[in-house]
């Protein structure tokens, strides 16, 4: 223990070493392989959706500007905007699933900071070399190598921010007619601002900010912790296998020399992206990216220790005692999950594609008319949600002897359109008095299931 | 020393902090608020009701109510982040 650094000065010294650059080593394992596949899945992903067609358009696409949203074939009004927030529910409940199951899996492996900042540094390796060779470049006075090194990797960097604000857009705008028009400096304005402005965010957030977004600006590192519990899958150092630590050689008796398994080659330290000592237990800068893993568990099989000195545990296994990782919260979690998913599902599958608005006209009460008729004005909006055209009836109840005047037999609502239908009601003055709640409903003339009612009021004389 | 061998021991100042966290969060709270309230109001609506005149597009309306909301989250996160950090220290230590 004595070779240990004192706690104290590793807190303090930072304070005077500022703005250094974490430069992590890099590693091959398991988890960087698996970390490889979640990257390029990720951004495979992102990149290629909005590309997908589907019945021949766009086959994910947020429509802003027509307000609507095209999920394969599903189309989203604001009037769904239920499901989003359900969506987002289970989305919060699902990261709480996974952190309480297996830590912070979500911020080493699927966070957008973490995903484009591994994308960030694969393109600083392939120009600046490795750890080592990028320190020496970075002390290094301005030379032909260096310009050329830094500008190939700067002007890899700016393209790929560009391509990725260009598609961010692409999920709001049809990306086939962007593409062109962003070359040709014809795309309208605000699409050529939010293009630049999500390029600039990735380019600073992945090229610049790194680790620092998640220690000091991420929400989420904050409260995770609160997540966890002593038998959630955390990434540790086995602090009874390891110490004391200490360099050896590796034909050495650890046993003779009192030593335990870790010697001591700060592999772990050098490799971590944000910078800290695993072996100083869970801290909340750890990502989880388990990359001290892969370096700890090289060096363990160079000394043929068996590997797993620093492994995916949970506290309290660490400490020695039993551990069950599937324990009740895990599956109240997944109990509600499903419950909210299949909700989700079936509401969805279920919808009535019919929005039946009526708005009353606010300019008059209500009109005599010779024959002792009561009239009230309306404009009712029919919204068709489906992709094809529909012909619907529409029916008026609430009054007796009530009848609609201006209204054609059947109406017709254009696939995906809104029709906006000024209606005149009339009823007897013997029966329309005071304030009356009427029923309108449109149902499909081919489908008489697809039906949608509103409520309305129907106003008359006082008695 | 392990800190200074090998770690990088980036560290942003106070200040780079605050504005980091305060532009950030303030982001994130005008997105989710701006998505809420186009999903219930029309920006071409909206805008007919103020000035039947202004014919300003979807897109420009969007733009600008996710700045007007930034601008107003940002100042609430800067004016809450200032008076927190700023706030008397005396009052801690004598309760």
């Amino acid at each position: 223990m004595s070779d240990r650094p004192d706690k104290e000065q590793a807190q303090v010294a930072p304070m005077f070493a500022s703005a250094e650059k974490i430069y992590p080593r890099e590693i091959k394992g398991r988890f960087e392989s698996l970390s490889k596949l979640a990257t390029i899945s990720l951004l495979g992903l992102f990149y290629a959706v909005p590309w997908l067609m589907w019945d021949g358009r766009q086959a994910f696409l947020f429509d802003l500007p027509a307000r609507k949203f095209y999920l394969l074939g599903l189309t989203l009004w604001p009037q769904d905007f239920p499901y989003l927030a359900m969506l987002l529910v289970i989305a919060a409940l699902t990261l709480f699933f996974f952190t309480a199951l297996l830590g912070r899996v979500w911020c080493g492996f699927a966070c957008p900071q973490t995903v484009w900042t591994e994308a960030f540094i694969w393109m600083e390796q392939w120009t600046e070399g490795t750890r080592k060779q990028r320190m020496k470049l970075d002390k290094a006075p301005w030379s032909w190598n260096k310009l050329r090194r830094k500008g190939s990797k700067q002007l890899l960097w700016l393209s790929f921010s560009l391509w990725t604000g260009f598609t961010f857009v692409g999920y709001f705008t049809p990306i086939h007619e962007l593409g062109p028009q962003l070359v040709t400096v014809s795309a309208g304005g605000w699409a050529t601002f939010w293009t630049l402005f999500y390029g600039f965010a990735t380019y600073g957030n992945a090229g610049y900010m790194r680790e620092q977004v998640c220690k000091y600006m991420c929400p989420y590192a904050r409260f995770q912790s609160a997540m966890f519990d002593e038998d959630t899958l955390i990434i540790s150092y086995d602090e009874i296998r390891g110490e004391p630590r200490g360099g050896r050689k590796r034909t050495a008796d650890k046993e003779a020399l009192g030593l335990g398994d870790c010697i001591d080659c700060t592999l772990c330290v050098q490799v971590c992206p944000t910078g800290i000592d695993i072996r100083d237990g869970l801290q909340y800068e750890c990502i989880a990216c388990a990359a001290c893993i892969d370096a700890c568990d090289s060096v363990m099989d160079k000394m043929n220790y068996p590997r797993g000195l620093v492994r995916y545990s949970t506290e309290r296994s660490i400490k020695g005692t039993d551990s069950k990782v599937l324990r009740p919260r895990i599956f109240v979690y997944a109990a509600l999950l499903s419950v909210l998913f299949i909700g989700l599902i079936t509401s969805m599958a279920t919808r009535t594609p019919i929005i039946l608005d009526v708005i009353r006209d606010r300019n008059s009460l209500y009109r005599e008319l010779p024959g002792d008729m009561i009239e009230n004005i309306y404009t009712l909006k029919v919204i068709n949600q489906r992709n094809d055209e529909h012909s619907f009836h529409l029916a008026i109840e609430g009054v007796p002897g009530i009848t609609l005047d201006g209204v054609p037999e059947v109406i017709v609502v254009a696939g995906g359109g809104v029709l906006s239908l000024p209606v005149r009601a009339r009823a007897h003055r013997d029966n329309a008095y005071g304030i009356m709640e009427i029923t309108f409903s449109v149902a499909d003339v081919d489908d008489a299931s697809l039906a949608m009612s509103e409520t309305s009021r129907f106003l008359g004389p006082t008695p | 020393m392990i800190q200074e061998q090998y770690r990088g021991t980036r560290q942003w100042s106070r200040n780079r902090q605050a504005i980091a966290i305060v532009v950030w969060i303030s982001f994130l709270t005008a997105a989710v608020g701006t998505m809420v309230f186009f999903a219930f109001f029309d920006p071409v609506e909206l805008s007919g009701t103020f000035d039947e005149d202004l014919d300003i597009g979807r897109d420009a309306g969007y733009a600008a109510g996710f700045f007007f909301f930034w601008v107003l989250t940002a100042i609430c996160s800067a004016v809450t982040a200032w008076l927190v950090r700023t706030a008397p220290k005396r009052d801690a230590k004598n309760r």
